[in-house]
């Protein structure tokens, strides 16, 4: 039971209308001029229609209406309506606390009060709930999207939607569960293959006295790579959407993994056929050798923990693009310092800036493989510097740390 | 009547102080009130009935289901009719958020609450907590599943403590003595000293054991080789000596053999010894023979061994104790920085060999070789035995060195915050534990009243039901002659419904419900159902058809009324249309076929002999099988006619019969699936409805003849109309009656039980019955000779308050013995 304190000159000048309003058991009295600053709001049109004493009107604008009392009553939330009031007062509202703001906003539409009338500090507040909701029912949607079964849907379509689940929902079935850890399996064996193969004692000389892969080792490769081949293909032909299937990152890291193997495979088949040199064409295989290491990532997939730091690291690439600027700021700065001090060494090991980058780099990072180090009383001083910035360059990380335990845990709260 | 007004405002709330109205009143007074006042722990609500009726399973929505003083004292605390007011004695701040629930669809929880409360006040509000809106549900589980870890892991220290207890076998005095001496070095100075001692010995044992590998201290033996020097080898021998006697002692002593075998700390302190004894046992029998070779390499793995007795120092720190906690808790993070580590020693080691190899000399000889470098370069050791060396392999160790301090930076954090929080846990708990053992003690002390409600409440109801077998009589007794007549009944049904509060709560089966008292009545009922049928069947199913049809018209009544209220949100007739049709075909099929059931009901002889006679069978046959204070139902069946349309006198008494029999049945009822007697009596009870309705259903028939007869689809239709803010709460509403119903069908898929159910006929009728009167103009025409406008004044009927001095008293007392028991 409050009343808003109400200046008494002005009841003399004139009988303004004046309400009573409970709202859900809070009884409220109202005047009419201040309800009518907003003259869209519920009230304000309640107030001009009762003093028009058109019942129906009134009847459709508040819940029930006791003539006896002249009180209007209206099922509604009492408290938001405190806040709701302080807009026909002070012009702008604010959402007490305790309140969810989705359910204010719902509270503000009833009483038909213009969004715009809440106050900044409250607005941000309603838009970072807002977005929250906004991701959860997005992640629900997807969620229900695979749920749902379209029972009318082609045999193809079936099949389809079948080699989808199958492929790429590892948790749906016992098979699929297979299908992925032999994915799993296969990623592994192909990886140390690579690494094994490269070992010279495992190695085999060919015709030409050239260094070759073990052939045993060679059969491996090739039945990891057709297997790869198979599963992207199978994904491909399942997916629902390919373009989109051959955009996202995932299976682009997939096409990488695969292309080189046939692309060295031509290649060997042009260079025999002497349509190119051959010396062009070993050189091309040996780059794209290296394309194979691109296969590790393809753990990724089924990994949620290296999905995550895959997503750390692109939510805090503007973090990372800092400290990479510090960085190469500090490198630059004492691998001159260090040159310029270690210069006065006559055996000094900083023969240029550029080769001294090499020491501040390794220095910096606090790896130190002593290669090069410095010699003269001021270039360790120099380095001991070197060492204070890279803790700061900790501290920073640890920030960085923060930011992605917080997504970690944030998509854990998303799993559960 | 302004003397039972006077009265009323002189004591304030009538339930306790007052005599309890009679159902008429409480039915008037409700359906003179547009709204309803809610008194929740002293903070006023005002709310619309139509508004709680959105929930009609909640407490809130059953409240305006009762009728009888009995069936409102369950749902509320306390009420008054003269302020239409209800007393709930719960937490007023959770109850904000619960009322705008039914007003808006939408259940948030209110930022300062305490989940668990929370938890707990929805329970008691009956409302699922899957309601919950999408934003507060994230905090309302992590809270919840967090003090639902808590609290088990505080019940398994409990046991654990529990778990010392020691079996009465010989000398249980001195092994706990032993016990809390090896054990808990708290416990007492000798404890303490003796723990010291044992430290001691640990440490000198590491120490004699690096001692022994120093060449200069080492001895030759006769091969020439070195072995252990006889000085330490004395020092080793007292050690060992020392540690085997404590695990000994400590096996004898504890109480559970298994589990101190399991224990890992005594695992490990068994590592610590054993190697020793191998070692002397193997060198012993090996002396003699040749193969010496094999046996000291045998004997070379077990002396690695003893290095594992630094470990028993993890009994004698706790910090060593969370450290194996947080590693063995956070082995799936370890397991992503061994992963993170392992692949990018993998990405590293290739690149550089591949930018390395071509160079003389290299070092990085193949990419397993270059595994080393790079492992050392990202966990930023840097030894320097290999390094790059070409200007492609110095841009990859750069970036190999970058992504190392990123890599094992990102999961550490995780694995420091389980250690920490560990750390908190045990400090908690250390503290928690003081507290729980001042408790006790004061417990002990008699200062703290056992708060154990569920414990309390038991007793009371074995004291009240021995209280309500002793004053039966003699309440009867109390009685003035006129309402003698009744009192049988009366008396019945209340024993029977303490009975049925009793049973639940002690949780003894109804055993024994329907053997006697079933048999008795069979052959008086089966003459009267002969009787009856032919008179009976017609009327009753005319009596229903005309009950939905009142209803139906005035829910489309109020649909107008709806539609006026709120042109914005419901927008046009259509639209009402849609979404009644919607939400009634989708969530009340349950009552469509309930309603079909009941005419083609297979034990149709009971059911139509239920028809005419039912309550009092009810409260008859409960009371036989229960108390056996009435040896025979035959008799009460004889007061009880049904198809006229009753005067006054007679509804009253169908209340009567029909709250007993329902409020035996929302509690005790339901058990017995097997029990034949349900069925009927769930059935009867719609037919009481209708009788009780008829005063003023023959008004509405008489208004309703030309409207053509309906399916009995379209009557279950009649109660599925709500005013929605927003049109969501549909949603809510299906998935409610959903929920419920599959729950059901699960649970019991007998009929009888879903018709005792909400959702059954005898509930919708009576919603319509009651929401007609609530309506403003509805209420005036119909009702028009008692029942006062609600807008003009909020006392509507005071003056048909039928509340008869003796039946409160006797009423009254028999709360007072409860509340007594209490």
């Amino acid at each position: 039971m409050w009343t808003i304190p109400k200046p008494r000159y002005r009841r003399c000048e004139e009988d303004e209308p004046e309400i009573t309003v409970n709202i859900g058991g809070v009884r409220v009295v109202l005047f009419g001029d201040v309800l009518n600053r907003y003259p869209e709001s519920r009230l304000a049109e309640l107030v001009n229609c009762s003093s028009a004493r058109n019942d129906e009107l009134i009847s459709s604008l508040c819940d029930d209406f006791d003539p006896g009392r002249k009180e209007f009553y209206f099922d509604r939330d009492p408290d938001a309506f405190k806040c709701i009031m302080d807009v026909y007062y002070f012009d702008e509202i604010h959402i007490k606390r305790g309140i969810c703001p989705i359910c204010f906003i719902k509270e503000m539409e009833f009483w038909k009060i213009d969004q715009s009338v809440l106050d900044e500090c409250c607005k941000s507040y309603l838009s970072e709930k807002e977005g929250e909701l906004k991701e959860i029912a997005s992640k629900v949607k997807v969620i229900l999207d695979d749920m749902e079964v379209n029972q009318n849907a082609t045999r193809i379509q079936q099949c389809q939607r079948f080699l989808w689940r199958l492929m790429e929902k590892p948790g749906s079935s016992f098979p699929a569960r297979v299908i992925a850890i032999a994915s799993f399996l296969s990623i592994l064996v192909s990886a140390v293959v690579m690494c094994v193969g490269t070992i010279p004692d495992l190695q085999v000389t060919d015709a030409e006295g050239k260094l070759v892969e073990h052939p045993t080792l060679e059969a491996i490769e090739t039945a990891c790579m057709m297997w790869f081949t198979a599963e992207y293909l199978l994904r491909l032909a399942s997916s629902p959407n390919k373009l989109h299937f051959v955009l996202s990152f995932m299976n682009i890291i997939d096409f990488m993994a695969i292309i080189p193997f046939y692309v060295v495979l031509s290649l060997t088949y042009l260079g025999t056929t002497s349509m190119m040199e051959l010396a062009n064409v070993q050189q091309a295989v040996q780059a794209l050798r290296i394309m194979r290491i691109a296969r590790i990532f393809k753990l990724a997939r089924h990994s949620s923990g290296l999905q995550t730091l895959t997503y750390a690291l692109k939510r805090s690439l503007k973090e990372l693009g800092l400290l990479l600027m510090y960085m190469g700021v500090g490198i630059f700065v004492f691998s001159a310092l260090g040159y310029t001090m270690e210069q006065s060494h006559p055996e000094t090991l900083f023969r240029s800036i550029p080769q001294s980058f090499w020491w501040a780099i390794i220095t910096m990072t606090t790896v130190g493989y002593g290669d090069i180090y410095p010699k003269t009383t001021l270039g360790k001083c120099n380095a001991a510097k070197v060492l204070e910035t890279a803790a700061k360059h900790e501290v920073e990380l640890m920030e960085l740390k923060s930011v992605g335990e917080h997504r970690r845990k944030d998509s854990d709260n998303d799993d559960t | 009547m302004e003397k039972s007004l006077a009265e009323f405002t002189k004591t304030g709330s009538q339930s306790t102080s007052s005599l309890p109205p009679e159902p008429v009143d409480i039915i008037r007074s409700k359906s003179c009130f547009r709204r309803v006042r809610l008194n929740v722990g002293g903070l006023p609500h005002e709310v619309l009935w139509r508004t709680l009726d959105r929930l009609p399973r909640t407490r809130l929505g059953k409240l305006q289901d009762c009728n009888s003083h009995e069936s409102l004292m369950e749902v509320c605390d306390d009420y008054n009719l003269e302020e239409n007011e209800y007393f709930f004695d719960r937490h007023p701040g959770a109850f904000t958020s619960i009322l705008n629930f039914y007003r808006t669809g939408k259940l948030h929880m209110m930022e300062e609450m305490c989940a668990l409360s929370f938890s707990q006040e929805l329970d008691y509000w009956g409302i699922d907590e899957i309601y919950l809106e999408s934003c507060c549900q994230a905090r309302y589980h992590q809270k919840k599943e967090q003090m639902n870890e808590e609290l088990k892991r505080e019940a398994d220290n409990l046991k654990d403590r529990e778990g010392e207890e020691f079996d009465n076998t010989f000398c249980v005095e001195k092994r706990k003595k032993l016990w809390d001496l090896l054990e808990k070095p708290s416990s007492s100075v000798a404890a303490k000293i003796l723990a010291i001692t044992s430290i001691l010995f640990i440490v000198l044992s590491t120490i004699a054991l690096s001692l022994n590998t120093l060449p200069e201290l080492q001895d030759k033996d006769e091969f020439g080789q070195p072995t252990d020097n006889p000085q330490l080898a004395h020092v080793e021998a007292v050690c060992i000596a020392w540690f085997t006697m404590e695990y000994l002692l400590r096996f004898l002593s504890s109480p559970n053999k298994w589990k101190f075998f399991k224990g890992p700390l005594n695992v490990i302190d068994l590592l610590a010894i054993l190697p020793y004894y191998v070692t002397i046992f193997l060198t012993e029998s090996n002396k003699s023979v040749l193969q010496f070779q094999n046996v000291r390499r045998v004997v070379q793995i077990f002396r690695i061994m003893r290095i594992l007795r630094i470990l028993k120092l993890a009994r004698h720190s706790t910090g060593l104790q969370s450290l194996g906690f947080t590693l063995r808790r956070s082995y799936n993070e370890l397991g992503l920085l061994i992963l993170f580590l392992a692949m990018g020693i993998m990405i590293f080691s290739s690149l550089v060999f591949f930018a390395e190899k071509d160079e003389e000399d290299t070092k990085f000889k193949s990419i397993p070789a270059s595994f080393w470098w790079a492992t050392i370069t990202m966990t930023t050791v840097g030894y320097g035995d290999i390094y790059p060396k070409t200007l492609l392999g110095k841009i990859v160790g750069g970036l190999c060195c970058i992504a190392g301090v990123l890599v094992i930076a990102l999961p550490i954090p995780i694995i420091v915050n389980n250690f920490s929080e560990f750390y908190k846990e045990q400090k908690r708990q250390e503290k928690a534990l003081k507290r729980r053992e001042a408790l006790e003690r004061a417990k002990r002390n008699g200062s703290i009243v056992s708060m154990n409600l569920k414990e309390a409440f038991a007793r009371s109801a074995e004291l009240m039901d021995v209280v309500v077998e002793k004053n039966e009589r003699p309440q009867d007794n109390h009685l003035s002659p006129n309402r003698w007549k009744w009192t049988p009944k009366r008396a019945t049904s209340e024993t029977s419904s303490n009975r049925s509060i009793n049973t639940q709560h002690l949780g003894s089966p109804n055993k024994g419900r329907n053997s006697s008292p079933q048999k008795l009545n069979v052959q008086k009922l089966e003459e009267m159902y002969t009787q009856m049928a032919k008179t009976q069947s017609q009327p009753n199913l005319n009596a229903k058809d005309r009950g939905s049809r009142v209803g139906k018209q005035r829910d489309e009544i109020e649909l107008g009324a709806i539609q006026d209220h709120h042109p914005s949100t419901l927008g046009t007739r259509e639209g009402v249309g849609d979404m009644k049709s919607l939400s009634s075909i989708d969530s009340y099929i349950s009552c469509a076929t309930d309603f079909q059931e009941n005419p083609r009901y297979p034990h149709s002889t009971q059911v139509d002999l239920c028809h005419s006679n039912s309550p009092a069978i009810t409260s008859s046959q409960h009371s036989a099988a229960k108390t056996g204070h009435q040896t025979s139902g035959a008799p009460m069946l004889a007061p009880v006619t049904v198809s006229k349309p009753p005067c006054s006198e007679n509804s009253r008494k169908f209340l009567f019969a029909r709250n007993a029999s329902r409020s035996l049945f929302s509690k005790g009822g339901c058990r017995n699936d097997k029990d034949p007697g349900p069925s009927p009596l769930s059935d009867s009870s719609v037919l009481s409805d209708h009788s009780l309705l008829s005063p003023e259903v023959s008004v509405y028939t008489t208004a309703s003849s030309r409207t053509p007869p309906k399916s009995p689809e379209s009557t279950a239709l009649a109660p599925t109309v709500f005013t929605f803010h927003d049109s969501s709460i549909s949603k809510y509403i299906d998935a409610d009656t959903d929920d419920d119903e599959h729950m059901r069908d699960i649970s019991d898929a007998s009929p009888t039980d879903r018709l005792l159910s909400d959702s059954s006929p005898k509930r919708s009728i009576n919603i319509n019955y009651q929401r007609g009167t609530n309506h403003l103009e509805a209420a005036h025409k119909i009702l028009g000779q008692n029942c006062l406008f609600p807008l003009e004044g909020i006392c509507g009927v005071p003056h048909e308050n039928h509340v008869g001095p003796e039946m409160g008293r006797r009423q009254k007392g028999r709360h007072n013995t409860l509340d007594k028991s209490h």
